[in-house]
């Protein structure tokens, strides 16, 4: 069934997320606050998470026991899964690859050039299996690393090799979490620190509340909403703005190709300044117009304030 | 008054001959400080194998929006890939923009990949890529100085097999001008504000 860009649900949408932050600032009790989740422990660290704040879990030892265990049935009753980490998932992805195909690995252990394509390919497929066939949202857990960059020291996700890339490929968020004073939180935009991820309205640095005894572990849950919120404003406002850029591009194009000559050169002039523009139409409009004035062999006389051929104004220049 | 072009170019060969000192390490092949001095001088730059490679890949990505492309070619598909994304924009269009930094009439221009629907491409062959690559580049500030209708920014960077699009937003992006104005106060600072307004004369 063919649908409207303005039909899209986005209250149905499930939100795809990468936190990442230093060991101990709170990645995991922070992915556990998203809705219903079900927490795919790689890292084998839920010990280090307060007891009160600890969801069901698995704790996978290879790459295969996870793809048994996420079937839908097994997680019919869960709205998100929490993969912590994402850099120790991928190297049990890249186990279970050497294992597949030893041209996949080196001598050494570690993925060959081709093993890492492999692996990056099989990140992609397993989000887009849960997000798109298990319909849950996902969060990803990275450990993030210092590299120095020139006079600057940048965040990085801690994933071997070129696999790096392809994580952040499938995701609608992806944030940084760092301390400032007593308050930890979340950046969403790039900066000179990092590179991040916003996307629908979600943006900026955002404050972390600090968790009590009496306040729930619900913060990802506030804002997958709040991105579900932002998002259908956006939509509406984006659908407005791209509307009205279609409607100048068209109008542009209909002006366009009714020039065949001069007079109808000269005849689209008003008509072109009457158009209202959107986004960048504007500059592609006045391309493709002088494109056709150029075909059309004519150009502008800035004393006549009209177009004419390019040849009278050669002439009248030599009769000078 | 005159004006005086400015390039993301000529700022990036600046920031780079500033980050990289070449006096630190008298071993360093690449004298980045002569290259800014060249790139002042506005002389002609030698096609690297790199550069050749870029220049191949935006042909090809050209060729197959133009209904052509050699479909056997080993980055036809990570071409398409980028073909896809800019068909229907502008391909290959040159812009400039007067502004007013420090008193001076500058003239920044630029040649945007492609530019379609209040988005800016550029398309950046590379071998090696990383998330977050182009963060500190001065092309998207100044390309954002020049297009004040565009609201993103996107690298289509690809190594020939994979296509990774990589996305700035204008309310994210620091303004370019605080950079021109250190560049003229350095200039003027090494005294060669005259080279600069020599070679950089608008016409």
């Amino acid at each position: 069934m063919i649908r409207q860009p303005n039909e899209i649900i986005e209250k149905e949408k499930k939100i795809r997320i990468l936190i990442a932050g230093y060991p101990g600032i709170g990645k995991s009790t922070l992915a556990l606050s998203a809705p219903n989740p079900l927490h795919i422990d790689v890292d084998f660290g839920i010990d280090r998470i307060e007891p009160r704040y600890r969801k069901p879990f698995i704790q996978p030892q290879s790459y295969e026991e996870i793809l048994e265990d996420l079937t839908p049935n097994n997680v019919k009753d869960f709205d998100t899964l929490v993969f912590d980490t994402g850099g120790k998932l991928i190297n049990l992805m890249s186990l279970w690859a050497i294992k597949k195909d030893p041209k996949y690995g080196q001598r050494d252990g570690t993925l060959s050039l081709k093993g890492y394509g492999f692996v990056g390919k099989e990140f992609v497929r397993l989000m887009d299996y849960c997000f798109y066939e298990l319909n849950k949202h996902i969060v990803m857990v990275f450990h993030a690393i210092e590299e120095k960059d020139g006079d600057n020291t940048r965040l990085r996700i801690k994933v071997e090799g070129q696999t790096k890339n392809n994580v952040w490929e499938p995701m609608d968020l992806g944030g940084f979490m760092e301390i400032y004073g007593n308050d930890r939180t979340i950046g969403f935009s790039n900066c000179e620190r990092y590179f991040a991820k916003g996307t629908r309205g979600i943006k900026g640095v955002w404050k972390i509340p600090e968790l009590t005894p009496s306040t729930p572990n619900d913060f990802l849950t506030r804002l997958f909403e709040q991105y579900n919120a932002l998002a259908a404003q956006e939509i509406a406002e984006t659908q407005k703005e791209q509307e009205a850029y279609e409607a100048a591009i068209a109008k542009g194009q209909e002006i366009i190709a009714s020039i065949v000559d001069v007079e109808s050169a000269n005849a689209a002039i008003p008509k072109m300044k009457a158009i209202t523009h959107a986004l960048t139409s504007k500059q592609e409009i006045n391309v493709a117009f002088n494109a056709k004035i150029a075909e059309l062999g004519l150009v502008y006389d800035k004393t006549l304030k009209k177009y004419i051929p390019a040849q009278a104004q050669e002439d009248a220049k030599g009769a000078k | 008054m005159e004006r005086y072009l400015m390039t993301h170019s000529l700022l990036s060969a600046w920031l780079y001959a500033m980050k990289e000192n070449p006096y630190e390490d008298m071993t360093t092949e690449k004298d980045s400080y002569a290259e800014f001095l060249s790139a002042l001088k506005r002389e002609p730059i030698p096609v690297s194998e790199a550069m050749q490679k870029g220049i191949d890949f935006e042909n090809l990505v050209t060729d197959i929006v133009r209904g052509g492309g050699d479909k056997t070619h080993y980055w036809y598909e990570a071409a398409y890939k980028v073909a896809g994304i800019v068909k229907g924009g502008l391909l290959q269009y040159s812009t400039s923009r007067e502004i007013t930094v420090r008193n001076r009439r500058i003239l920044l221009y630029g040649r945007l990949d492609a530019l379609k629907a209040g988005t800016i491409y550029d398309i950046k062959y590379s071998g090696s890529y990383d998330v977050g690559k182009y963060i500190d580049s001065t092309q998207h500030p100044t390309y954002f100085e020049l297009v004040p209708e565009a609201k993103y920014f996107t690298y289509l960077v690809s190594n020939g097999t994979n296509v990774w699009p990589e996305t700035y937003r204008r309310d994210e992006t620091p303004s370019i001008i605080p950079v021109i104005e250190d560049f003229f106060d350095w200039l003027d600072l090494q005294g060669l504000t005259n080279l600069y307004k020599e070679k950089w004369l608008a016409l």
